[in-house]
């Protein structure tokens, strides 16, 4: 067992877990340094070090990383759960929300962001980077923009590190389409013959799509263009199933169904899971992926233990990547388990209560 | 009882499919029989009939009865304790005395049903019933259901109930029990199943019907009453949320371990699945029983309560949703931020959150209950205003002086039902829902002016 000293040498080993597990996705030490970053954390964060001795579930006590006390995401928006002393906290990810009161707030410095970085470069790259040199048109807006949102932050690293390829941010601070902007990088890729990936939000998609009706137009983009969709709507548009959606893409935009990937992600993680891979052939149901150093447990909510194959669940994370602030994460999505990977429930299925209650009025 | 298969309604037949003419016909049928049958019925004669059914349903032998406590949970949504429980409470109250209140309550004289009656100022006045009540069936709870049936009954129109897909079991087994009693009385009322918002089946349901009544989310409501001609009644019942009180010096006068009964029992009727029962409990600061303390008190009470009456099975979706608080408070609890949890073990059975944030707070139900301090009635009015217009019910623990002080600035502020903790899902017959007569909500007048 390593004791880290400080931030940096926690920083360094997942860092190097990560290049290993690039390497070698089967690279074995999974467990070893969740431990070693449980103690660390246990060490720094205060608010997650008091979780851990009121569940007596402390470094001393826990030798599986299984057992590692989860934090629910949603707890994000109550304390500061960090390792990261008040002056370190250089960067801020919030989570999308009307009031300050309901976003969660995650802290990064340089050194946590070099793992955030270090953590999805590669996976982007494994599922959304093939032979196509495509474009990049995303509907976010730039980093300058947007410098709290996670996502944002993410695609303007892919964005740097695929710097030689063109691309355009085709949204504003509002995350409200620049629709113009979208259709003539779009017009151009497809009068230069060039492939194009499109990378956005479920709602951003849709105002795309509605902007293209509103014109009564589709495009038929280059053989090789692709798609990334990332869930949620939060009330910014209309609602459509995803299949409905994907189908849209298809036949608005001319992308193969095969070359949409999801992405699940969220401000509280710093790795994501993709539910597909451009160049390889999708199977239904669609699974999602966390890369090896990202661990998705599906457990029941009522004992918190793993389900049996083919259940429903809770979705936990364990994310080695989350090293400056708690790396076992309980969402509150449902999703099924498999062999190889989850499936994510549609959270609409999901929103209808038996109760009789105000859910939209107010949550806790 | 002859054993004899079930097999009346249309929501008796498997995988029968109503259709726009269908319903249409069921319908015409249903006025007629009504014509022909129980609108020529006294009031007497109907009553006599609805209280031999409630004593049916509280025999505990009675077949129907067995047959909706056998039922999957899955199928009724609670376990047989919880839902022993919910029919023995509806059908206490359902006695010829509690009939003839109502009628009075609603129309003075309950012979205007019938005959014109006078009023003091020499006109006289008599009901004018709906012919066809369309019931828009909720899919939580069956007594709002059983309680529809039988104000129609009062009214003798003839009624078509309308469930949710697979949520009709318990007004059938209801609606046989009518059968078996009075088949006259039966042959007036349907009850078929379709998932909601079907446009072609409720526009031929709309056509045929009087008045309509929806019990529902607001959206049902809504949806509803943009579809529905502007001749005919509607009734609409939305969501609403309710919440107990404890007012400071209730357990000195009422004893520590009664107002925690009461409490638990608010709770665990209906595994709180209802517009009445509570979200939150409100327990006054600064007098002898320490609202922190209540809590855990609560805590133990539910616990018990779990052995005498399990919660039973949710399905993931609910289990989610508490297990999901219960992290979030946990972590809070841990760091004293100003909430402290208590829950039952391994299992998400009962959970009692102590948050200091006095907001009105949803809770995921299924036994999830929150406790708040609060100064004082006025500090609840004032943290409640974003949600007056969603109260229903208040349950308070209080003397009787109390109370009566403390429902003055509530009724005030416009909550429809102050009742005392522990009754809160027990409504009396007469009950009016969301503040409206339940009898004169459904019906028109008919004055007769003399010279």
């Amino acid at each position: 067992m390593t004791n880290f000293t400080s931030l940096t040498e926690a920083c360094d080993a997942v860092r190097s877990f990560i290049q290993l597990c690039v390497d070698d996705p089967h690279a074995a030490g999974f467990g070893e340094l969740a431990l070693d970053l449980f103690a660390f954390q246990f060490a720094h964060n205060t608010a997650f070090a008091n979780l851990c001795q009121a569940e007596n579930l402390t470094p001393e006590t826990v030798g599986d990383w299984r057992d590692i006390p989860t934090v629910q995401t949603r707890a994000f928006k109550a304390l500061d759960l960090t390792v990261l002393p008040e002056a370190d906290r250089e960067t801020l990810f919030r989570s999308s929300g009307t009031t300050q009161v309901d976003r969660s707030r995650h802290f990064h410095c340089a050194e946590t962001l070099s793992v955030y970085h270090a953590s999805l470069r590669p996976w982007f790259a494994g599922h959304l980077v093939d032979e196509s040199a495509n474009r990049l048109l995303f509907l976010l807006p730039e980093l300058a923009q947007a410098p709290e949102s996670s996502l944002v932050h993410m695609m303007d690293s892919v964005a740097k590190r695929l710097a030689k390829r063109e691309h355009c941010f085709a949204a504003d601070c509002q995350w409200r389409i620049d629709g113009q902007a979208a259709v003539d990088f779009l017009h151009d890729c497809t009068t230069q013959n060039e492939p194009v990936t499109i990378l956005g939000t479920a709602f951003s998609f849709v105002h795309l799509l509605d902007h293209l009706n509103a014109d009564a137009m589709d495009f038929q983009l280059p053989s090789g263009s692709a798609a990334m969709e990332t869930g949620g709507y939060k009330g910014r548009s209309r609602e459509m199933p995803r299949t409905k959606l994907h189908q849209a893409i298809t036949t608005k935009l001319g992308v193969a169904s095969g070359r949409i990937i999801c992405e699940y992600g969220m401000c509280e993680l710093s790795s994501q899971a993709y539910d597909g891979k451009l160049g390889q052939a999708n199977t239904a149901p669609r699974l999602f992926r966390f890369p090896p150093w990202a661990r998705a447990r599906v457990v029941s909510p009522e004992t918190l233990a793993d389900v049996e194959l083919d259940q429903v669940g809770l979705l936990q994370v364990v994310d080695l990547a989350n090293a400056g602030s708690v790396l076992s994460l309980q969402t509150e999505d449902l999703a099924r388990r498999h062999a190889d990977g989850f499936e994510l429930l549609n959270r609409a299925e999901l929103s209808e209560s038996r109760g009789c209650s105000l859910m939209n009025l107010i949550h806790a | 009882m002859p054993e004899q298969p079930l097999d009346y309604f249309l929501a008796d037949k498997p995988g029968a499919q109503p259709t726009h003419s269908l319903i249409t016909e069921a319908s015409q049928t249903l006025r007629r029989n009504r014509n022909e049958y129980l609108a020529t019925l006294g009031n007497e004669q109907i009553i006599f009939k609805l209280a031999e059914v409630a004593n049916l349903w509280r025999s505990p032998d009675y077949p129907l009865r067995q047959i909706a406590l056998d039922a999957d949970p899955e199928e009724t949504g609670f376990p047989r304790e919880v839902l022993a429980a919910g029919l023995d409470a509806c059908f206490a109250d359902w006695t010829q005395e509690k009939f003839f209140m109502l009628l009075t309550q609603e129309f003075g004289d309950p012979t205007r049903l019938q005959s014109f009656a006078s009023q003091p100022n020499r006109t006289y006045s008599m009901v004018n019933s709906p012919q066809l009540i369309a019931h828009i069936a909720p899919g939580n709870l069956p007594v709002p259901v059983f309680q529809s049936i039988a104000f129609g009954l009062l009214l003798r129109s003839a009624q078509f109930v309308k469930c949710a897909s697979g949520k009709s079991l318990l007004p059938r087994l209801f609606g046989h029990s009518l059968h078996f009693v009075e088949p006259g009385m039966a042959a007036a009322l349907e009850i078929a199943e379709w998932d909601g918002g079907n446009e072609s089946l409720e526009s031929a349901l709309f056509a045929e019907a009087d008045c309509v009544t929806v019990n529902g989310g607001d959206k049902t409501v809504e949806s509803i009453r943009q579809r529905l001609p502007l001749a005919k009644r509607l009734a609409g019942y939305g969501h609403r949320v309710s919440f107990g009180y404890v007012e400071k010096q209730a357990n000195e006068v009422m004893g520590t371990q009664t107002v925690i009964s009461h409490a638990a029992d608010d709770i665990v009727a209906w595994n709180q699945h209802g517009c009445l029962s509570p979200h939150v409990i409100y327990v006054e600061e600064n007098g002898s029983l320490n609202p922190a303390r209540f809590a855990e008190m609560l805590a133990g009470e539910l616990e018990a309560r779990n052995e005498t009456m399990p919660r039973g099975p949710i399905s993931t979706k609910e289990s989610a949703a508490i297990s999901t608080a219960r992290r979030f408070y946990k972590i809070r609890s841990a760091n004293n931020a100003g909430a402290a949890l208590w829950e039952s073990e391994d299992s998400t059975d009962w959970t009692v959150v102590h948050e200091d944030e006095r907001q009105f707070q949803t809770s995921p139900l299924n036994r999830f209950i929150f406790v708040k301090p609060i100064e004082h009635i006025d500090e609840v009015l004032h943290v409640l205003e974003p949600i007056r217009q969603s109260v229903s019910t208040v349950g308070l623990a209080a003397s009787e002086a109390r109370m009566r002080d403390l429902a003055l600035p509530l009724a005030r502020w416009g909550v429809p039902r102050i009742c005392p903790l522990g009754q809160m899902q027990r409504p009396p017959l007469a009950w009016r829902h969301d503040g409206r007569p339940p009898l004169g909500e459904l019906i028109r007048w008919a004055d007769l002016e003399t010279a």
